[in-house]
């Protein structure tokens, strides 16, 4: 009896716990962009105590991965799944600071608890494995060539006790050639506690997500310890998505871009040749007009009833002199900078939320590039620019150049430039180098590289790792080269489009914090494109070719020389006679029989003549 | 022996010889046969019982000394073993006997290679290679056949050298060694080691010796009943290590049967009417050449175009362009016709004004949302200096990543110094519609350049950091990998009839044929508009517009000349055509527009480079073509006539004379035996030192015209042209004269002269001929003259009129006449090379001055050749006679 009340009294006082615990809040950010782009942001954080989390009691943290987390010993999870690219000239800065995106395809990086490098890489396997299946995602391609340990770029973003820190080990895992699409996005929803039934998670749609210019979801699972309170442990999914205005307004049942009619376009009607057959557009000139449900495709359907009441749902970041239209009980707050406001939205209550285009001046001219910006809340300059791409040509060698550009007119921007090759890109570290643009001469590159660590690559077994610590003054462009030899694989190593070419995962730009007394490491993150190597390609007739060439060298040289070893020579009077000798010798036998036979005949005609003898 | 002297296979003597195998290798076949058999099942592993495995073996694992050569991998490799052994494991035993055959293969034949084998492997490799298979055994014996072989016939003559027969079976087990997946190279060996050192008599004493085997033969009677037994008294040879005599029959002289299966073609070699035939073989390829050439149009010989690329999917998708984009094309025609006033020559060349058409270019496509950067270049060629700004667009994919690209191109200008009006309009038309699509798995790069052959190179050049950074800007904007690429030259302001792709490349170089096929089914299948290629403006599909097709396409492709601004794309190995409206029709620019689209959207299917068709193809009408197997014989033939013509020269210049000849038609009386001895007189020693002197010269004086005409300014160069063709002309009776003054060259040297430059001029038209086909024939065809060019001393009239020819075929005489025929001028002509070879690359002029031109003057002096043969030719026939005695 007393083992029974005090089993149902722990029960009682761990569900209390738990539920005093566990947090969950979701918000979505929308932000227009310049050149008719929208910025929408869905942040969904939910976090339980890490002593609940060990004791198996997932609440708002999503069971199956935290399950696999407590197998693999992780510590601190990264996953992102990304596509397309950030136009930083026209966006501006990164959402997040970038620190929510990875490069193209998927890239994962994780601390994990073992003694040695061997069990971490075992874990690591584990890990991979498991999240692959639950990702539905070629994680499991992420093997020993494509892993690699950061050693400058990364550091743990949440708290961990001294007595781990010393045994945890960080990997890096990037695939670049995979395309993320819907069946990432449905295991995805369904870590949230309200799926996409309700809340802001409802407008995720595949079709919509996937049609974005540039879209990325990012899962963070980190300990926090915040002070005087127990550690929880937090998980926090992002996705940020740049929708193109224009395109999304397109209904689903007809998404071809046709011609609108004449009468329909929006032309500048100040050119002197106008005319009703004479057109010339002014289509972007003008950030567009929009509501959720247009580029949705659906409203909010009633908020999450899980969600901490504290934080709004919704926000929108446009001027406070824009006017805006939302469904009928919500409550619009606008925030005190005037650039910003967000909408708390009542239980069942549908939110939809209209934008109508800034009101038109009248004579405006020209581009009208000025008028916009005055209508959008400008993004912040990102703190550095960079373009990576190739050069060179040819099957034999290439090399790789990064254009810095630093916009910042005083402040000089110190870095962590990581690249993880293929090992199949052999570089040639002696010929890196550092310049700014107008400068020539390798002076500078020694004040431009402050540390290089580089790890080489062993053929099919590790790619090359390479982290350089770079500082670069203010308003100046540098340019990071470094040449390369392409290695010939084996012929069953080339995937079956092999012509394609072979991505190379995207660099990580980690911009150091300058301010020392935040806690933060990394200021700003930027990933660069991904690039496509082609390597020399066989011609896949060449089996065929070779078995040819083989068949015929083993049947000249065996036969010849068999042939030569077991002939006997001998004189041409010992042997038989040549067939021809032989035939012409029977020819002309034959021909004798038949001369004689025809002699005889006559004779015999002659002889017949003469009484014939009697038969006998 | 039935196998050994069996001339022909014959079924009959096959199975006869394969009935009356002996007993012992009946038994080793049906041993390895049934091993393998059992081999087969799955419940016990023979493979593992018997083979020879180093870490295995152990006093109770003995026996796998004895069963490995039983067992073998597969099916194959024992089919393999028993043809290799049969032949020589029956030979061994009709030699030495059944009784001596079983002991010694299962004794040490088979016991010391493997002990051998061990010990190398486990001792000093340190490894554990098992080995099965009866090849040990077939080594061994193919080591002691050779040292026998060796014995008797110790030298096999190729050419000079002499090989000893006994390395042959190293040759064998090298190749078998190389070619032969998983092949013990070590088991191998130790057998031959041991074969050799059995041929070579030293394992006598392990041969039971000859009474034993009497006795035991004796004692046994069993033996005497066995079917195939090979006893004592039947076997052929009697100890180990005699040397063999030939099947029972006492031995004919190794030489003389090596003499017998000689002569013919020794016969044939010394026949001087061999000599006699070159030059008709040599007239016999060019004619066959050129014969092929014209049967190439024919039905039977070429072939119809497909689709390789299954990705690309030509005209398989709707296209939209159109409607309303007619009214911005109309705009936009109104902003290109705006600024065509402001690019006036001056302005042109001090790049100012450029500067206002590309503001207001870029002004537009940034309004489109497109990025937009800008590259200056500056050229100069023949003393001109050739400067603009290229503008160019980037359609960044809406969901891609910068990894690949397409390029559309507009140049201001066509090749013909016309205004692209409708082309520039057309792309920035487009670059906005394509804006809309959110299909595009490659970005779109829109360029537009002044001109449309430095424009575009220059902007090439610097995409792939090809370019020279002082004359041409770095690009401030770059996206991937080019893909393909079209150019747009539409200068026709009335509607059109049908397109005309343009596809020469620089040097000859063509785009993957699939590029041509899609352009040609989206235009001519989908849009329904007609498809033309050449110039041929009307093409009806027989013969001879076939011919004249292909025809202007070889002379475009020898020329090598960038015929677009597509030409600049292909070295860099991006596909690309220039399409150009022409005719009068009803097609409007929202066609081409759409023809445009098609293509892009096929390009944009593309998942791998374009690979897949053919990149050396002559094209003779748009849906059929010849492929590089089916024309290359030609330009091959054309050019191993002069291969063969060296050949046969240098020979000739080995031996003494023609005197010989005549004198055995005096002697022939006398029997074959005086000319066969003049025939295997030794060569006469031949003059090297002129002939290749002089060939050497020839070819630096190729350095004069190619600098020349690539460097001389643009008003010298038609002076320049006509004092060098005067120069031309002089030379070769200059070095003519100056060679019979001071060095008095015998025949003999001019033949080696004329040898030494034929052998040249064959050997780079051959490897020509794979890279520039046309070019290779041209040349080829053009200097066929020279293989029948030879001194006249005796008869001037022939030497004048040979003089003659070769001055009407010469490098200056043929573009004088080039010129004449297509009413250019010659000087308009050098500038367009000079540019082509500064701004493109273009390495024609090399192959004319340094090819051609080298070999026609060599020939020219071979021609003018007066030997002083009639003062000579009384020494050399006395010379000849004394050393013929």
């Amino acid at each position: 009896m007393h083992r029974i009340f005090s089993f149902f009294l722990f029960a009682l006082l761990s569900l209390n716990f738990a539920s005093a615990s566990s947090v969950y809040h979701e918000q979505l950010v929308l932000q227009p962009l310049p050149l008719s782009a929208l910025l929408a942001s869905f942040n969904f954080r939910s976090s339980t105590a890490l002593s609940a989390f060990e004791a198996h009691n997932f609440r708002f943290f999503p069971r199956s991965l935290g399950q696999i987390l407590q197998h693999a010993d992780t510590r601190e999870l990264h996953l992102r799944f990304t596509l397309g690219r950030w136009d930083a000239e026209s966006w501006g800065a990164r959402p997040w600071d970038g620190a929510r995106e990875g490069g193209t395809g998927v890239e994962l990086w994780a601390w994990l608890e073992a003694e040695t490098d061997e069990e971490a890489d075992q874990k690591w396997l584990t890990l991979t494995n498991a999240l692959s299946g639950l990702f539905c995602a070629s994680l499991n391609f992420i093997d020993g060539t494509r892993t690699t340990r950061p050693v400058m770029s990364f550091q743990p973003e949440g708290d961990h006790p001294n007595s781990t820190v010393n045994n945890m080990h960080l990997l890096y895992g990037v695939l670049p050639h995979e395309v993320v699409c819907t069946e990432n996005l449905t295991p995805f929803l369904k870590l949230l506690p309200c799926k996409s039934k309700a809340g802001i998670a409802t407008l995720l749609d595949g079709h919509k997500l996937f049609d974005a210019s540039w879209q990325s979801m990012a899962i963070d699972v980190r300990p926090v310890c915040p002070d005087g309170q127990g550690c929880r442990l937090e998980i926090e999914q992002t996705i940020d998505m740049v929708l193109d205005i224009e395109r999304s307004k397109r209904p689903r049942d007809n998404p071809i871009p046709r011609p609108a009619p004449g009468h329909e376009l929006k032309c500048d009607t100040s050119k002197p040749y106008h005319a009703d057959d004479t057109c010339f557009p002014a289509d972007y000139s003008t950030s567009q007009d929009w509501s959720l449900s247009q580029l949705f495709g659906k409203t909010i359907e009633r908020p999450c009833p899980l969600t901490d009441p504290g934080v709004p749902p919704v926000c929108l970041n446009v001027p406070d002199s824009r006017t805006v239209f939302v469904s009928h009980g919500v409550v619009e707050k606008k925030n005190p900078d005037g650039m910003s406001r967000c909408f708390d939205i009542p239980p069942e209550v549908d939110f939809n939320l209209s934008l109508p285009g800034p009101e038109q001046k009248e004579g405006e001219e020209g581009n009208g590039q000025i008028e916009v910006t005055s209508d959008l809340v400008k993004s912040k300059t990102p703190l550095l620019y960079a373009e990576r791409s190739f050069t060179g040509h040819g099957q034999e060698r290439g090399g790789v150049q990064t254009m810095l550009r630093n916009p910042s007119p005083d402040n000089e921007v110190e870095f962590i430039y990581m690249e993880s090759l293929p090992w199949f890109m052999r570089i040639y570290l002696h010929t890196m180098d550092a310049r700014i643009e107008g400068s020539y001469g390798h002076n500078s590159s020694n004040s431009l590289i402050e540390e290089v660590y580089y790890r080489p690559a062993l053929d099919r077994a590790r790619g090359t790792q390479l982290e350089v610590r770079m500082r670069i003054p203010p308003a100046s462009t540098v340019f990071l080269t470094y040449d390369f030899e392409k290695s010939i694989l084996r012929y069953t190593e080339y995937p079956p489009d092999a012509n394609r070419g072979f991505d190379v995962a995207a660099a990580v730009i980690t911009i150091l914090n300058s301010d020392k007394s935040s806690p933060r490491f990394a200021a700003y993150n930027l990933r660069t494109t991904s690039l496509l190597c082609s390597l020399p390609t066989p011609d896949f007739s060449m089996p065929y070719n070779v078995i040819i060439f083989t068949s015929t060298a083993i049947a000249l040289a065996f036969g010849g020389m068999f042939n030569i070893l077991v002939r006997r020579f001998v004189a041409a009077d010992e042997g038989p006679e040549s067939n021809l000798k032989a035939a012409g010798q029977r020819l002309k036998g034959r021909l004798a029989t038949l001369f004689e036979r025809l002699r005889n005949k006559r004779a015999g005609v002659v002889a017949e003549k003469q009484p014939a003898p009697a038969p006998q | 022996m039935p196998s050994t002297n069996a001339v022909s296979f014959n079924t009959s003597r096959v199975r006869s010889y394969v009935f009356r195998l002996p007993l012992f290798t009946r038994a080793v076949i049906i041993a390895i046969v049934a091993f393998w058999v059992i081999g087969v099942q799955s419940l016990w592993d023979v493979r593992t019982w018997g083979a020879l495995i180093p870490d295995e073996i152990g006093i109770t694992t003995l026996y796998r000394l004895n069963t490995f050569p039983f067992i073998h991998l597969n099916a194959f490799h024992a089919i393999m073993n028993i043809l290799a052994l049969t032949p020589l494991m029956e030979r061994f035993e009709a030699e030495h006997g059944t009784l001596t055959s079983l002991a010694l293969f299962f004794g040490p034949l088979t016991t010391i290679p493997s002990f051998i084998y061990l010990f190398v492997e486990k001792f000093v490799l340190r490894s554990n290679t098992s080995v099965m298979g009866a090849s040990m055994w077939v080594f061994l014996l193919l080591g002691m056949e050779a040292i026998r072989t060796y014995k008797v016939n110790p030298y096999l003559v190729v050419a000079t050298h002499n090989i000893p027969t006994w390395t042959t079976p190293i040759a064998l087990l090298l190749c078998v060694a190389a070619l032969v997946p998983s092949s013990s190279f070590l088991g191998h060996l130790s057998g031959l080691v041991v074969g050799y050192i059995c041929g070579l008599g030293y394992l006598k004493f392990l041969a039971p010796p000859e009474k034993i085997l009497r006795w035991v033969e004796s004692k046994v009677n069993i033996f005497g009943r066995l079917p195939y037994y090979v006893n004592m008294d039947q076997k052929t040879y009697g100890r180990f290590g005699v040397l063999p005599s030939s099947g029972g029959s006492p031995i004919g002289g190794p030489t003389t049967a090596k003499g017998v299966v000689g002569t013919g073609a020794l016969r044939l070699r010394r026949d001087p009417r061999i000599l006699k035939l070159p030059p008709y073989l040599s007239l016999l390829c060019i004619l066959v050449g050129v014969v092929w050439l014209f049967l190439l149009p024919l039905d039977d010989y070429s072939r119809r175009t497909y689709i390789s690329e299954n990705a690309l999917l030509p005209g398989q998708v709707h296209t939209y362009f159109g409607g309303s984009d007619q009214n911005v094309f109309r705009a936009y025609k109104h902003e290109v016709n705006a600024l065509v006033g402001k690019s006036n020559i001056e302005c042109w060349l001090t790049g100012l004004c450029w500067s206002r058409i590309n503001d207001k270019l870029e002004s537009i496509v940034k309004g489109l949302g497109l990025k937009a950067g800008r590259q200056n270049f500056t050229y100069s060629a023949a003393g001109l200096v050739y400067s603009g700004e290229n503008v160019y667009a980037i359609l960044q994919a809406p969901r891609g990543d910068a990894t690949e690209a397409i390029v559309l191109v507009a140049a201001w200008e066509n090749v013909k110094q016309e205004l692209n009006r409708n082309g520039v309009a057309l792309a920035l038309t487009l670059a906005r519609y394509f804006k809309r699509w959110s299909l595009w798995s490659k970005d779109i790069v829109f360029l537009v350049t002044p001109d449309s052959i430095a424009g575009p190179q220059a902007w090439v050049d610097a995409y792939h950091d090809a370019h020279d950074s002082s004359r041409v800007d770095s690009l401030p904007l770059k996206s991937g990998a080019l893909q393909g690429a079209i150019a747009i030259d539409y200068s026709q302001e009335s509607r059109f009839e049908s397109v005309h792709i343009v596809y020469d490349g620089v040097n000859g170089q063509l785009p993957n044929l699939d590029l041509i096929n899609s352009v040609v089914s989206i235009a001519g299948g989908q849009m329904g508009m007609g498809v033309a290629l050449q110039e041929m403006w009307h093409h009806n599909d027989q013969y001879p517009d076939r011919l004249r097709t292909m025809l202007r396409g070889m002379l475009k492709q020898g020329l090598g000349l960038a015929s677009g601004p597509h030409s600049s794309f292909i070295p860099y190995h991006v596909d690309a055509v220039t399409l150009q409206p022409f005719g009068d029709g009803w097609q409007d620019e929202m066609a081409m527009g759409r023809v445009i689209e098609g293509t892009f959207r096929s390009l944009n299917n593309l998942l791998e480079h374009l690979h897949q068709s053919f990149f050396f193809y002559l094209l003779m009408q748009r849906e059929r073509f010849v492929s590089i197997g089916t024309y290359l014989p030609s330009a091959m033939l054309v050019a191993i006539n002069f291969t063969i013509m060296a050949i046969a020269l240098w020979v000739k210049s080995g031996q003494p004379e023609s005197t010989p000849a005549k004198a055995a038609d005096g002697a022939e009386a006398a029997g074959e035996t005086v000319t066969k001895l003049n025939t295997s007189t030794p060569a006469v020693e031949r003059e090297l030192f002129l002939p290749l002197g002089v060939v050497t010269i020839c070819q630096f004086l190729a350095v004069i015209p190619l600098y020349l005409f690539n460097h001389a300014p643009e008003n010298m160069l038609t002076p320049a042209f006509v004092i060098f063709a005067v120069f031309n002309a002089v030379l070769p009776h200059a070095l003519s004269s100056v060679l019979t003054n001071y060095y008095a060259p015998s025949a003999q040297q001019y033949q080696l002269i004329k040898s030494f430059s034929l052998l040249l001029l064959g050997m780079f038209l051959a490897s020509l001929a794979t890279l520039n086909f046309s070019l290779a024939l041209l040349v080829g065809l053009l200097a066929s003259p020279l293989t029948f060019m030879r001194p006249w001393p005796q008869s001037p009239v022939l030497r004048a009129a040979c003089t003659v020819l070769l001055n009407t075929v010469s490098p200056t005489a043929i573009l004088v006449a080039s010129a004449a025929y297509w009413r250019l001028d010659v000087g308009a002509i050098l500038r367009e090379v000079a540019f082509a070879w500064h701004v493109c690359g273009m390495n024609s002029p090399v192959v004319v001055w340094c090819v051609w031109w080298p070999a026609w003057l060599a020939g020219s002096i071979s021609v003018l050749g007066k030997s002083e043969e009639t003062k000579k030719k009384t020494s050399t026939v006395a010379t000849v006679k004394t050393k013929a005695l």
